[in-house]
């Protein structure tokens, strides 16, 4: 598959709802970064539902319309002010207990229940992250700031979609830094001068998940 | 649906339950709900659409697409229950409605796009997206109901897609 089609797949079972919980987090969030994904969405959204209107019909056995009627107020969970479906979750980034992984390194990981890994990636302005792959896939998306790999530049509201063929090393700018939400389907194997010790360290912390 | 949100019209709200409240169940019945099951969440969905029929914006969305994602949203609720996650993702999701002013620029323009795709998709491809994204099937099941094999399944899903890519 191509990268547009992967990043497609994603809106498209986003919009479908059939996204685990932590990738989920990750297209809400990216769709309101991305005012082209959630574009995108809105149109994925637009067939499915032409598909309920069009639906067939199952015989309604026990409710009536007058069982629907509630006269209580509508509440809403969320204020609506300008916080990302992410800021939603976790509370403000600056305010997080941020885990230093290696100097201008941190991490921040969602405790979510899920077969994909989901966490917060603080990289400081020219930090890079060794050279890797990964054993599943690897989303990228960046909530702040920017990063530079061997494809291209990423900013804010840019999404990257890695598959095990992929190795790449990327390097938060110079100016600014990076904030990203990341999820891996499985860990990242390493490669390079620290490699070996990064993929050891790996499968130790493997065990205290 | 204006009728039920500007003038709390129960008449109103009456016709919407007999048109979509069965739509909506089977929508759940496709998704492998129990009969029951199916018929409490679409009594939930119709309880969402006239209590909060007054965050539908007819700019941002079509009726059909916002009931679509009341639907929807509940069924993922239902898939989250007694998991670690604390969060509705319905809540989540309710937000990202709320909070898009681009919405409204970009609705007619999505709304013409919709037609242009069904028009241009041929009918085992509306099926394809039916099955696969609508009633959440696997490429397993897929093939099985439709006799077909899994690999031809998985083109069909891929040659599809590429379609819509060429279209959106």
């Amino acid at each position: 598959m191509n990268g547009t089609l992967v990043k497609n797949r994603l809106i498209f079972d986003f919009a479908s709802g059939s996204l685990g919980p932590a990738k989920s987090i990750f297209a809400s969030t990216y769709l309101y970064l991305n005012s082209k994904a959630k574009s995108l969405n809105n149109t994925f959204e637009g067939i499915l539902g032409d598909q309920l209107f069009s639906n067939e019909n199952s015989e309604i056995k026990k409710i009536k319309y007058s069982d629907c009627i509630s006269n209580k107020p509508s509440k809403n969970s969320f204020n609506s002010n300008e916080s990302s479906p992410i800021t939603k979750i976790v509370g403000p980034l600056n305010e997080l207990d941020w885990k230093q992984i290696y100097r201008g390194f941190k991490e921040f990981s969602l405790k979510i229940e899920d077969e994909d890994e989901i966490k917060l990636i603080k990289m400081d302005p020219g930090i890079s992250v060794p050279i890797h792959s990964h054993a599943g896939k690897e989303y990228i998306l960046v909530l702040d700031g920017s990063f530079c790999d061997e494809y291209g530049k990423y900013n804010k509201g840019d999404i990257q979609i890695n598959d095990q063929k992929i190795k790449h090393t990327p390097i938060a700018c110079e100016n600014e830094g990076c904030i990203c939400l990341s999820i891996t389907e499985k860990d990242a194997i390493f490669y390079g001068r620290y490699g070996s010790f990064l993929n050891l360290f790996t499968f130790i912390r493997s065990f205290f998940k | 649906m204006i009728r039920v949100r500007d003038y709390r019209d129960e008449l109103a709200f009456s016709d919407l339950f007999d048109f979509i409240a069965p739509k909506i169940k089977s929508y759940y019945m496709q998704n492998n709900v129990s009969s029951e099951i199916a018929e409490e969440l679409t009594q939930e969905v119709l309880s969402t659409v006239w209590t909060k029929s007054d965050k539908y914006e007819s700019s941002k969305s079509a009726v059909s697409t916002w009931i679509y994602t009341i639907a929807r949203n509940k069924r993922i609720d239902l898939l989250r229950k007694n998991k670690s996650f604390d969060i509705k993702e319905e809540d989540i999701r309710e937000f990202l409605y709320e909070n898009n002013q681009s919405d409204k620029i970009a609705q007619g323009e999505n709304r013409d796009q919709v037609d242009k795709i069904n028009e241009k998709l041929d009918s085992d491809q509306r099926k394809i997206i039916k099955m696969n994204f609508f009633e959440n099937k696997s490429h397993k099941k897929i093939a099985e109901e439709l006799e077909i094999p899994l690999g031809t399944v998985k083109s069909r899903i891929r040659h599809t897609l590429i379609k819509l890519q060429r279209l959106l």
